[in-house]
């Protein structure tokens, strides 16, 4: 689509509580999407606003459309840029924060390691576990990049990360990791498996954002057209085209 | 003048010398003992392929690993071995592949430690030659010399590993100096529980959590660390020793003038550290010796991340800052491979396309 002259393509979160705070935030710009097929169709558009092609996909594949160009807007949470790829954020542009969908990815150990309160205690633990136990420590996660990158500003490197798709949370009583990298927004859910967030295990706070994509194809047609639909949605200053 | 094809052909017989014996090792390999050697440090670096039942492999992301596995295997343990290799390894950098080809020598069992590590950088001296490079800049790294000092300079155990294990990380290092150097005022608080109690406290929060009393940290270990952190913020390093191994740590100067300064700091210190650096002092004379016209310079606190490193590290770097050729003595990568206990090892790598690049400029 982009080898069109004009046109946009704005990829929107296609399922779940994600699509519909980005279909409300649109519309209250009085932008309405529309999803002709219902749930089961991946594609609609915006009234009124016929140069845009909407496109629904899971949010971790928006983020990895926005970084690989395949679409040229969307929304998506800030953690799946930084965790899509080592270098994500370098090939987007964050628009601005649309007050949903706020979570923390954060480094949480069982309750009972009272020995362990920030970083450089996992440091410690991590640097003889091996020798203690015979395997390395082991890090549950749907987050591989986030950890590795974190882990590493605190030069942990003797740890193996175990991915996990779906109750990261349960990792550890399960016995299939020792501690979890995940996602928290209240830290009920942490707290009712007896996890506990370290004081420095903050790694990022993410929000649904609404994200340009760098490395789409920007001709100065397509430009126009995205400051046009920006300055509708409001909250952006004019220019952004020109960093891109 | 020679062309590109021709210092290749110069390398080629380089590893093909009659001492040496040229490894063969293949493209595609198990990925399991790099994470497992290396950790997701490492790992990250590597080019992953699955097989229909989730088994990981990868292109091979370098020789040493598998020439050691392979000795192991072979049953070679306390024959001495001299292998070399030349080929193409492949990594990812920011999410992008790139392939390299890389040169190199593992001297496994030597019964000559400070020879072998000779051998080693006559090896990547001569190397180095072939491209008409004859002033690197060499970077030296004592590793066995820290260890050494951390002993000598009489820090608490506990401390000890702590601090070691934070060598060759720069950042982490300074993180714990930082703290060292400004250890956390505790409140006066009550009197530290019996470790009995600790344990039992550790393992009714563990039952409640869920979580097996086997299979992850015991109670046991948590209790002891706990306590051993109590005890440790109660009697922090004293300042001066907390200065001395933060000057240690800053020695980095031309070889002979930083041996100089660290034979100052521990006679300041008073304490004897001849001993350890005359091993160091002869090697950075040999390197000197076989490279005239090279700066080699000491660096106290170089060192590789990966804990299998041992003895002295060197690294010699081209006119652009880009390392040409690394290694050292890493005595336990074998144990780690599952061999009973360390055993001799040194090697380097020669990264070939920057070889050629300096060469050409």
């Amino acid at each position: 689509m982009n080898t069109l002259p004009g046109g946009l393509t704005l990829a929107v979160p296609s399922k779940g509580r994600l699509e519909e705070l980005t279909r409300k935030a649109f519309s209250s710009s009085r932008l309405t999407i529309a999803r002709p097929g219902g749930a089961r169709s991946y594609i609609g558009s915006i009234k009124n606003q016929p140069q845009v092609t909407v496109r629904f996909y899971p949010a971790a594949e928006i983020a990895r459309e926005l970084i690989l160009g395949g679409v040229d807007i969307g929304v998506t949470g800030s953690d799946l840029i930084h965790e899509a790829s080592e270098n994500g954020e370098e090939n987007v542009l964050f628009v601005r924060g649309l007050g949903f969908g706020e979570a923390n990815v954060v480094v949480a150990v069982p309750d009972s390691w009272i020995d362990v309160q920030q970083m450089t205690d996992l440091a410690d633990v991590a640097s003889d576990f091996r020798s203690r136990h015979g395997r390395w420590l082991r890090v549950a996660t749907k987050y591989v990049n986030l950890t590795r990158r974190h882990f590493a500003k605190y030069g942990i490197a003797e740890y193996r990360i175990v991915e996990s798709a779906g109750s990261t949370e349960s990792a550890p009583a399960a016995g299939s990791a020792d501690l979890i990298v995940d996602i928290t927004s209240t830290g009920s859910t942490l707290a009712a498996n007896q996890l506990r967030v370290l004081e420095d295990g903050l790694i990022m706070q993410s929000e649904a954002n609404l994200i340009v994509s760098r490395t789409a194809d920007w001709t100065p047609l397509r430009k126009a057209q995205l400051e046009a639909l920006l300055s509708i949605m409001g909250g952006v200053p004019p220019g952004i085209s020109t960093l891109l | 003048m020679k062309t590109a094809s021709e210092r290749y052909a110069a390398l080629v017989r380089l590893v093909e010398s009659r001492t040496v014996t040229r490894a063969n090792v293949p493209l595609l390999l198990p990925a399991g003992p790099y994470f497992d050697l290396a950790g997701e440090e490492f790992g990250r670096n590597l080019l992953l392929t699955t097989t229909n039942n989730g088994v990981e492999y990868c292109l091979r992301p370098d020789f040493t690993l598998p020439i050691a596995q392979q000795y192991l295997e072979d049953g070679l343990i306390g024959a001495p071995s001299a292998f070399t290799y030349l080929g193409p390894i492949f990594r990812q950098e920011s999410s992008t592949p790139v392939e390299f080809e890389q040169a190199g020598l593992e001297l496994l069992g030597q019964p000559d430690a400070d020879n072998a590590l000779d051998q080693v950088l006559t090896f990547a001296r001569w190397a180095l030659a072939i491209y008409d490079i004859t002033a690197p800049n060499v970077r030296l790294g004592g590793v066995g010399l820290f260890e050494a000092f951390l002993e000598a300079a009489d820090i608490p155990t506990a401390w000890r590993s702590r601090i070691r294990h934070r060598f060759g990380h720069p950042e982490a290092m300074a993180r714990l100096m930082d703290r060292l150097a400004n250890p956390e005022q505790k409140a006066e608080g009550p009197a530290p529980d019996s470790r009995d109690t600790v344990i039992e406290i550790v393992t009714d929060a563990m039952l409640s959590g869920g979580l097996s009393l086997i299979g992850s940290r015991t109670p046991e270990e948590i209790a002891d660390r706990y306590l051993e952190k109590q005890a440790l913020d109660a009697a922090p390093i004293a300042p001066e020793t907390v200065m001395l191994l933060q000057n240690y740590l800053d020695v980095a100067d031309s070889a002979t003038m930083a041996f100089e300064r660290i034979a100052d700091l521990a006679k300041e210190a008073g304490f004897d550290f001849d001993e350890p650096l005359y091993q160091v002092r002869n090697h950075a004379a040999a390197l000197q010796a076989l490279s005239p016209n090279a700066d080699v310079v000491f660096d106290a606190s170089f060192s590789p991340r990966l804990d299998y490193y041992t003895g002295i590290v060197f690294e010699m770097t081209g006119s652009d800052g880009e390392v040409l050729a690394s290694g050292g003595e890493y005595d336990r990568m074998l144990e780690r491979l599952g061999a009973d206990e360390p055993i001799k090892a040194s090697g380097c790598a020669l990264w070939v396309d920057r070889l050629e690049r300096e060469a050409s400029q």
